[in-house]
């Protein structure tokens, strides 16, 4: 069977300005309970690539620089 | 494929980049510095303190939080005087994990310092450490003029249960800040002598709603507790029912017989908290009396007073029953 | 390099003790093995990172049953355990648990983690219960993690992150020799030799799906699938009452805990639509939870934790804990949907079922040592048979675990295992990357999970559980021939549905053989309504027997603290039957 994606809006957000993992941190990905971030290949910046959140807050607690947020997730909002 | 383990070589080439030039990339070796365990970090760390940079030093201050002992707490002493805020407010989080006794010396100048945060943090970590030094300058704080540094000084003094403190304590009585008299009125829980418990028994009439209801409290854990039992009926009548729940619980926990008529009457109340409360303090005093009042509310709407009435039947039935036997 | 791409490759490592599964439990038994035999090698396995793993990766607001000298005693403590199990409890591991718990308080306070104090520095103990006083509240609980990683750093346990374990391995003589893992961002195996095991891996908390629809939206850490239930199933170790379901009042929508705990020693209570407390029983239990239920459906709903009676400062003071630690997005939530504490109640509901010994019964069956049925295997935490467990449960019986654990391992030599059980179970963890076409995990996962919905939640009906127990058959036959695996993330997931089915098909053998209802809601079934002591006042074990699932019954230990019957009359008098 083909697959499809289909989109959806993930509710962790990361203020590229902020975020210093183009100078090697990995906080919010280390500490991530469902592993669901990842650092992009072309921004060099944090991102979350799964939308299988917890909305735990860890990423957000630990981010050395503030750069990261943590919303509830739409459906549950 | 590499080690499945992480590492333990943190350390290995820590200096050379605590020295990089981007900041932010100083600050990733602070935070692996923090994370080591390695108590050879410390060093490291503590040749940061004066970094130009604030968000390097704030990363200083948290990292040191992973460590105890005079060493860490020599470089967190500098980082709480920082004149800015986000790298002191670290600082002194920090140092309130501390557990060794060995770190008071070093934060005890800190105690007299010109700014009030300081002079906070210092006495908020100088607490768990429980150290007899402390008590002369934690006494010396408690005229000091901001309210929130009386307050923690307060705590180092009330962490030492020394019965030599109690009149300074008592002089609290009369603090202008409700914070302060709370949390004077707390510390006094632990001492043997009368005074103490007057002074509790003073601040139930206190102008603070939270004042009174911690002196309810407070005469429930406090050894001569009982002598104010009757301030603690008078309480019953208080504006606030929190404060009479507070009062209620203590008498019970007293088994004060003749506050069964005036907890009894307290029994129609309209909190559910306070009905329930009521019962079981009739039930722990289990005298005779209390029986008609825990009829009143036997078929209570709520299910939490009609159980708590239901036990105190039974501890009143039980205490009959040893008395005709 | 491809987003998590898939590497082949094979390394063994080996040592003494072997936990898996770094959140509560398990760094405390890697600690204590390890202080009991510093030469020896403790590793210390975590699916995720220890740093933030685990259903307390942003610490707990409180302890729910500490048992502090003074305020309670070990006795009350086990009977009042053992009554709000419906007596279905060996008291040996909940009466050690209440005899250690108090060390392991202090000692949790020594690493740094903050309890509430009041100005002498005593605990300040609280009461929330009708007859005990357990309650401990953590205001600055935030810092558990941190400061149990700090200690496990100091005695250099050997940790590995996102690892996650698949199978145990086993000697011929059905001795612990190991377990075989995958790296969850490359899909690299890594065998770990160990002379004894402890396994550490929480609830199975993705079972039931979220009524919001949010597959990761559950009560438990979502990354708890449940992989240890069935790693000691398939390892042929026994599994207790596990038709005594973890079902909790939660934050409706939100999903988390309101937490009454928090608010209870306050005043706060839970309430009806008109108000009124209608909760007869103190423990969260399955009784609770059919009081709960039976008032939702009474249309005396919806229910609410109820705060607006309480003086407006004394609600801040709440607030900083439920907004700051366990699940400190609650304050988010709740500013979202523009509730204030001061003027509204939070709207209350039921959640999703699981396996949690920390608040049911259920569980890898354990003796007070820790020691499963399989020689060399312990478990501990919510995974693990004691009941009510909670967070100080997981302490304690880690510590346990760890030490028994290590003393095993210090008289006994590596088992050997077979060759051949590697090939087969990379085989196994692999197969999804080598399909090219498929179903992938999330389709199976919401599918499988949306039946256990549909099929298993209480109250049980014996037809519908038949049903089920088809449908999950035939989903489970989509997921060993069709589930396919683009990348080692996926992966991850696909390995996680396998352990969400195999405790769904858990929870369905388990329920259909325990023929009356108990525990409340958790076992309710419609067919039996009414409880059998005569032929039931027993544990259930189920285990893996020749392939098949198999369940048996199991005596209960006599009591090591009697209860007498007005005790149980007490009790009684409070609890409404299943059929009212």
């Amino acid at each position: 069977m083909p697959l499809a994606s289909y989109q959806t809006s993930v509710p962790v957000v990361v203020d590229d300005a902020k975020c210093i993992a183009d100078k090697g941190c990995t906080v919010c990905v280390d500490v991530c309970p469902l592993d669901v971030l990842r650092i992009s290949d072309m921004t060099n910046k944090a991102y979350m690539a799964y939308d299988e959140c917890w909305y735990c807050m860890p990423c957000e607690a630990d981010c050395p620089t503030g750069a990261v947020t943590v919303n509830i997730p739409y459906l549950l909002r | 494929m590499s080690s499945p383990f992480e590492s333990y070589d943190d350390l290995e080439d820590a200096d050379e980049r605590l020295q990089a030039a981007d900041p932010a990339e100083r600050r990733v070796a602070i935070i692996a510095l923090g994370h080591s365990g390695d108590p050879a970090a410390v060093g490291h760390l503590a040749n940061m303190v004066a970094d130009p940079d604030a968000g390097v030093r704030q990363q200083v201050a948290m990292a040191l939080g992973e460590f105890d002992g005079p060493e860490a707490a020599s470089a967190l002493v500098k980082l709480l005087v920082d004149p800015e805020r986000i790298v002191a407010a670290a600082a002194a989080d920090s140092m309130a994990e501390f557990k060794d006794p060995a770190c008071a010396e070093i934060i005890l100048p800190l105690v007299g310092h010109a700014h009030a945060f300081v002079r906070m943090g210092a006495l908020r970590s100088l607490k768990e450490l429980r150290c007899k030094d402390t008590l002369k300058p934690a006494l010396e704080a408690l005229q000091d003029p901001d309210a929130a540094v009386r307050v923690q000084a307060i705590g180092v003094i009330g962490f030492l249960k020394l019965e030599e403190s109690i009149p300074a304590l008592t002089a609290l009585i009369n603090d202008p800040d409700a914070h302060v008299r709370r949390a004077a009125v707390s510390a006094l829980a632990f001492s043997q002598m009368k005074p103490a418990a007057e002074t509790i028994t003073r601040a139930l009439k206190d102008a603070d709603w939270m004042v009174r209801e911690m002196a309810a409290e407070t005469l429930g854990l406090n050894v001569n507790g009982s002598l104010a039992a009757d301030q603690l009926v008078g309480a019953l009548t208080d504006e606030f029912w929190q404060v009479r729940l507070k009062a209620i619980r203590s008498l019970g926990k007293m088994k004060i017989e003749r506050a069964v008529r005036p907890i009894g009457h307290c029994i129609n109340h309209d909190q559910a908290n306070l009905r329930k409360e009521a019962a079981a303090a009739l039930g722990e005093i289990a005298h005779p009396d209390g029986e008609a009042f825990l009829a009143v509310i036997a078929d209570d709407a709520d299910p939490d007073v009609r159980k708590n009435a239901r036990w105190a039947l039974q501890q009143i039935a039980a205490r009959k029953a040893r008395a005709g036997a | 390099m491809a987003l998590d791409q898939i590497v082949d490759g094979l390394s063994e490592v080996s040592c003494d003790v072997l936990v898996i599964g770094g959140g509560t439990a398990g760094p405390m038994a890697a600690l204590k093995a390890k202080l009991k035999n510093p030469k020896a090698n403790v590793v210390l396995l975590e699916k995720a990172n220890v740093k933030r793993s685990g259903a307390i990766s942003m610490g707990m607001d409180g302890l729910n049953n500490a048992v502090i000298p003074g305020y309670a005693t070990p006795e009350q403590y086990t009977k009042e355990i053992t009554i709000a199990n419906d007596g279905i409890v060996d008291q040996k591991a909940v009466y050690k648990y209440a005899q250690n718990c108090y060390k392991i308080i202090e000692e949790l306070d020594s690493f740094g983690i903050r309890f509430l104090k009041n100005e002498n520095g005593d605990y300040a103990v609280k009461k929330v219960h009708h007859i005990g006083t357990y309650v401990l509240p953590m205001p600055n609980g935030e810092t558990v993690k941190k400061a149990l990683y700090r200690q496990l750093r100091r005695a250099r346990i050997l940790i590995s992150n996102r690892y996650m374990a698949t199978r145990l391995l086993k000697s011929s003589d059905g001795r612990i020799a190991g377990a075989i893992s995958v790296n969850t961002r490359t899909a690299e195996i890594l065998v770990i030799k160990a002379k004894a095991v402890i396994l550490c891996m929480g609830a199975a908390g993705r079972l039931g799906l979220p009524t919001s629809g949010y597959m990761f939206g559950t009560y438990e850490n979502a990354a708890n699938s449940g992989d240890g239930y069935a790693m000691a199933y398939h390892a042929g170790a026994a599994l207790a009452n596990l038709e005594c379901y973890q079902i909790n009042p939660l934050i409706k929508d939100y999903n988390g805990p309101a937490c009454a705990y928090v608010a209870g020693p306050f005043g706060a209570f839970t309430a009806n639509n008109e108000g009124s407390r209608f909760i007869e029983c103190d423990y969260w239990s399955g009784q609770m939870m059919l009081e709960f239920y039976n008032e939702l459906l009474s249309g005396k709903g919806p229910v609410f934790l109820q705060l607006k009676h309480l003086h407006p400062d004394t609600i801040s003071e709440i607030e900083s804990t439920l907004h700051k630690v366990e699940r400190p997005t609650r304050g988010l939530f709740q500013q979202g949907r523009g509730v204030d504490y001061r003027n509204e109640s939070i709207e209350m509901h039921i959640s999703e079922i699981g396996f949690c010994s920390g608040h049911s019964a259920s569980g890898v069956f354990v003796d007070d040592n820790a020691r499963t049925t399989v020689p060399g295997l312990y478990a501990a935490g919510d995974m693990a048979s004691v009941p009510h467990n909670y967070m100080l449960g997981a302490f304690t019986n880690g510590s346990v675990a760890g030490i028994d654990a290590m003393e095993f391992a210090d008289n006994h030599d590596f088992a050997e295992f077979d060759a051949a059980d590697v090939a087969t179970e990379r085989d196994r963890v692999l197969a999804p990357t080598r399909r090219e076409d498929g179903i992938p995990p999330n389709q199976v996962e919401y599918k499988t999970r949306r039946l256990v919905n549909d099929y298993l939640q209480p109250p049980k009906v014996t037809r519908k559980y038949e049903l089920g127990m088809r449908r999950l058959a035939e989903t489970r036959q989509d997921m060993q021939e069709h589930m396919i695996a683009r990348n080692a993330h996926e992966l991850l997931r696909a390995l996680e549905v396998q352990s969400i089915m195999d405790c769904a098909d858990m929870a369905v053998h388990a329920s259909l053989y325990r023929e009356e209802s108990r525990w409340g809601l958790y076992h309710w079934r419609t067919d039996f309504p009414e409880k059998d002591n005569e032929n039931w006042f027993c544990h259930t074990l189920l285990s893996k027997q020749n392939g098949k699932m198999t369940s048996e019954k199991r005596a209960v230990e006599p009591y090591v603290v009697p209860i007498a019957d007005d005790e149980k009359d007490l009790y009684d008098k409070q609890r409404i039957r299943a059929t009212a």
